[in-house]
């Protein structure tokens, strides 16, 4: 008696911290953004991302993700094409965009993954409001995060303006996990 | 004398004013569109296009205010001597460049919608988008634009020749209902 009262002791915390990863794959979310041009908001996408979300009881505990930057479709050819060069993403030299989480604060419903962003060479640490939610079981995740893009070299020479082009972009992701 | 409204001589200041001031606007648009339609993706291109989208909603501003006064005042009637075809023509014309020099720029605002390039009046406010965004419908509003402003161009080639031989060929006076002051009459 004593220990099976031991072993299921011992085991409990084991089951509440069951990881279960998950593949994140473009044909099942979004990762947009968001910057001032000329006072106006202009909206992109990247059409190519994925990577892995270890969830524990739907919580974060790890997030690998990745884009490829060169993907990147904002509806007008021209821009699409001058976003490749060297000026914004380089996609030639850099063709990933990268971000890995370090830890996880727990608030309520929302999940602060701290982690770091890799784009064009380039690597800070950022903070991603990160929330799950459950859709006929297959997790949903969520989240936003604004970055400067200058402190990534986005947008360099005369695209440094940012009274023309905004400085402060805001990413937007969702993606509806698959089980791996 | 300087009168606000038209009379069956000449146009009042209102409509000179607005007429002027709307031929500068056009001309300046005209050639900034132009310029900046042929420059590659550069700061440069965002800005001149952005003034081309202020500029270009001034324009349609002021041409909704042009048609609002012109629909409660006569237009100065052309003399006898010149032709019925003429007259006709000229009627024709007038009416052909208040259409484009109101469809020239609306189709500019839903090119620039569609394209999700939304304007913003010299930096002074957001201007609404009139539809959401739309790659192919973009393309469709581009060609739209250019056309209307072709036309506009051989439009205003023909009314300002007209305008020059009326001064200085016909000498009829049908130039002076559009100046404030009279510099040839005279003589």
């Amino acid at each position: 008696m004593l220990r099976v009262i031991i072993l299921l002791a011992a085991s409990a915390p084991l089951v509440a911290s069951a990881e279960e990863c998950y593949s994140v794959d473009s044909s099942s979310g979004s990762v947009s953004f968001e910057v001032q041009q000329a006072g106006s908001p202009f909206r992109g996408k990247f059409r190519q991302f994925g990577g892995e979300v270890c969830l524990s009881q739907d919580r974060a505990t790890r997030i690998d993700v990745w884009l490829d930057p060169a993907s990147v479709q904002s509806g007008t050819p021209e821009i699409d094409a001058a976003l490749k060069e060297k000026e914004f993403f380089a996609v030639d030299q850099f063709p990933r965009v990268a971000y890995t989480s370090k830890s996880v604060d727990v608030r309520g419903s929302t999940q602060l993954v701290h982690g770091t962003l890799q784009v064009k060479g380039k690597r800070h640490d950022v903070d991603v409001p990160f929330e799950v939610s459950r859709k006929g079981g297959t997790p949903i995740v969520s989240g936003t995060l604004k970055l400067n893009r200058l402190d990534y070299g986005l947008g360099t020479g005369e695209w440094s303006n940012t009274k023309w082009l905004g400085g402060e972009v805001s990413v937007e992701l969702k993606a509806a996990l698959s089980a791996k | 004398m300087a009168h606000l409204r038209n009379t069956k001589e000449s146009y009042g200041i209102i409509s000179q004013a607005l007429h002027w001031f709307v031929a500068v606007l056009v001309l300046t648009q005209l050639g900034l569109g132009l310029y900046a339609a042929n420059l590659p993706v550069s700061l440069a291109r965002l800005q001149w296009l952005s003034r081309h989208k202020s500029l270009g909603l001034t324009i349609l501003a002021l041409m909704i205010l042009r048609l609002a006064w012109r629909s409660m005042n006569q237009a100065p009637t052309l003399p006898d001597s010149m032709p019925h075809w003429e007259r006709r023509a000229a009627t024709t014309t007038h009416w052909l460049l208040y259409v484009l020099l109101i469809l020239a720029p609306f189709a500019g605002w839903l090119h620039a919608s569609a394209a999700g390039l939304s304007a913003n009046w010299f930096g002074f406010f957001q201007v609404p988008d009139l539809v959401s965004r739309n790659p192919e419908l973009s393309d469709w509003f581009k060609q739209a634009h250019r056309i209307c402003v072709a036309l506009l161009a051989l439009l205003l080639a023909g009314h300002i020749g007209a305008a020059l031989r009326h001064a200085f060929a016909l000498r009829d006076g049908v130039l002076y209902r559009m100046l404030p002051w009279k510099p040839w009459r005279t003589t």
